[in-house]
């Protein structure tokens, strides 16, 4: 069944978008990401127009983290006061992502810029989950306990100045250090259309040293405000955001989200994290292959609209 | 229904009257299958169909030696066209050209190919096919959006790309032997209408080619339009962004909330 996208101004396969958004939904609540680094690429290589699929997706990762965070609201396991001082970040890098986008548009790279960004992601990311899960599996295996050598570890972060006390995340640190976390991954989610998870999670356990079991929530709940944020600023500064698509993948997104979380305590989870991590590879050799293909045509044609 | 010209009849009528018969005075009469095409959320293209007759003037005269052209033409914008060049292995836009007037749509269908029908002068002083449609003057920019002085030979190189392109999507048409008689004087001819076709008002016009010559032409008014859901979201999303974007945030939040509540209760 075919619809067509009012604002892509393009007709589109219902069936297909749904099943991506099932999957989708299912992989982002297991792991507690937004999703939209695996969203984005699939939907520019069905034929939506980058920036759309960009503005687009942010409307789908609000709908999904909402849940996400819903979720972990129940479970107590948000650190309030830390996903404030993240917000602050992210609503600046926000709103400096947007310009950055704009002004790449309308020199005709932000399509180039959103692939080479994909693929340095995609592969580091995918990479590092890859190294980590096959170390946890072996040792699992080896029937060994990780080290968790978390308390007393000290580095540079502990001088810097600006210091505040997180109860929930029993951390005393200085706010600086969040706050950049949280403008870097909200120029992210301006850029490439994403949560931002995949980068804020490793940096709130291994930088910011925050308890595991309170990191995907605060990351939730940053990511409902700042992608919520990007979703408008795209709608008014781009005409980008397709409410048909957006809620399609909504729709797929948040059922998929459900079953992904309630997945995650039964299903042996280092093993799926190695085939995502393998999944990311793959989405990112693709963009990275397209990159250093010649064209088919080396020319391209794009109407210059008088709102852009 | 067929539509006939207001003014034909009554300068036939006149020309009888006065009692000198031109020396060419075959008609033409057209009609399209539809003036409106609506774009719903169903939409996936579609196809018009155009057809007409020619009146002899002459009655019993065999409509030999006569050619039909019909040429369905879009609202016209400025178009960009990107050069990729390989820097260091990676494939990025380079130069561009824009050609300030480019018609969003173009379809051309003949009875015989053009060559055959007409001369080079005549197409391009009659404006027949795109490539004697008025474009504007084109302007160049480099890669870091500096304006540079446009190459003849570079102005063709990237207009033929454009036609190319706009070939690939379906909105430049070339179809000769699209339009086909039907008897003596019946013609018709159909015309796609792709999915991505911009929304506007179109003309259709038909040429009737008589010795090498225009001897009558018709135009037809089409309107492409967005309709319904799609209308109103479309224009919500242009008129006041802020308000769409609003909407669309908090119907997303609305269906996470939704979605954990219903969960929730299983």
């Amino acid at each position: 069944m075919q619809i067509y996208l009012p604002i892509a101004e393009m007709p589109i396969n219902v069936l297909s978008i749904l099943v991506m958004g099932l999957t989708v939904g299912f992989l982002s609540g297991m792991f507690g990401i937004g999703g939209g680094f695996l969203m984005t690429p699939l939907l520019i290589f069905i034929g939506i127009p980058p920036a759309i699929a960009v503005g687009t997706q942010s409307i789908q990762v609000v709908a999904s983290s909402v849940t996400g965070a819903l979720a972990h609201f129940g479970r107590k396991s948000i650190d309030f006061k830390m996903g404030g001082v993240l917000l602050v970040g992210g609503i600046a890098g926000s709103l400096s992502g947007i310009v950055v986008f704009k002004a790449l548009a309308k020199i005709g790279q932000i399509d180039l810029v959103i692939s080479i960004i994909y693929v340095v992601f995609l592969s580091v990311i995918g990479g590092l989950m890859m190294v980590e899960s096959v170390k946890a599996i072996r040792a699992a295996r080896a029937g060994g306990a990780s080290s968790g050598s978390r308390a007393g570890h000290h580095s540079w972060l502990h001088g810097l100045p600006f210091k505040m006390r997180f109860r929930r995340s029993k951390l005393y640190i200085s706010i600086i250090p969040p706050i950049m976390v949280g403008y870097f991954v909200g120029m992210l989610s301006a850029i490439m259309g994403v949560g931002g998870g995949f980068i804020m999670i490793p940096a709130m356990i291994y930088l910011l040293r925050m308890p595991t079991n309170v990191v995907i929530g605060t990351s939730f709940f940053q990511i409902v405000f700042v992608t919520a944020l990007t979703g408008i600023l795209h709608s008014v500064e781009n005409q980008a955001v397709d409410v048909v698509l957006g809620m399609l993948l909504v729709i797929g997104g948040v059922i998929g989200a459900q079953y992904g979380v309630r997945a995650a305590e039964r299903l042996p989870a280092e093993q799926l994290r190695a085939l995502l991590a393998a999944l990311l590879l793959l989405i990112g050799l693709r963009l990275g292959y397209d990159l250093f293909t010649p064209p088919s045509d080396v020319f391209s044609i794009s109407d210059v609209s008088p709102h852009s | 229904m067929i539509r006939i010209r207001h003014i034909a009849p009554l300068c036939l009528l006149m020309m009888m009257g006065v009692g000198f018969a031109p020396l060419q005075a075959d008609q033409l009469v057209t009609d399209l299958s539809e003036h409106q095409i609506a774009i719903r959320s169903n939409f996936t293209g579609t196809q018009i169909l155009l057809f007409g007759a020619v009146e002899a003037n002459t009655p019993g005269e065999r409509a030999l030696d006569r050619d039909i052209i019909v040429v369905v033409t879009g609202p016209s914008h400025a178009v960009r066209v990107r050069r990729k060049e390989a820097v260091a292995g990676i494939w990025i836009n380079h130069d561009s050209v824009t050609f300030p007037r480019v018609p969003g749509y173009y379809a051309i269908a003949s009875t015989r190919p053009l060559e055959v029908t007409l001369t080079p002068e005549v197409l391009s002083a009659q404006k027949i096919g795109i490539e004697n449609a008025d474009i504007g003057t084109a302007s160049a920019s480099s890669i870091d959006g500096k304006q540079e002085i446009l190459a003849p030979a570079t102005e063709e190189t990237f207009w033929k790309a454009l036609v190319r392109n706009k070939r690939r999507e379906g909105l430049f048409i070339n179809d000769p032997g699209g339009v086909t008689f039907l008897g003596q004087t019946l013609f018709r001819a159909t015309v796609d209408i792709p999915a991505n076709v911009p929304v506007g008002l179109y003309t259709a016009k038909v040429y009737l080619v008589r010795g090498g010559e225009v001897i009558d032409a018709i135009s037809s008014p089409l309107y492409i339009d967005k309709r319904g859901l799609e209308r109103f979201l479309y224009r919500v999303a242009h008129a006041d962004p802020l308000l769409y974007g609003l909407i669309a945030v908090f119907a997303a939040g609305f269906a996470g909330w939704l979605a954990s509540a219903v969960m929730r209760r299983n």
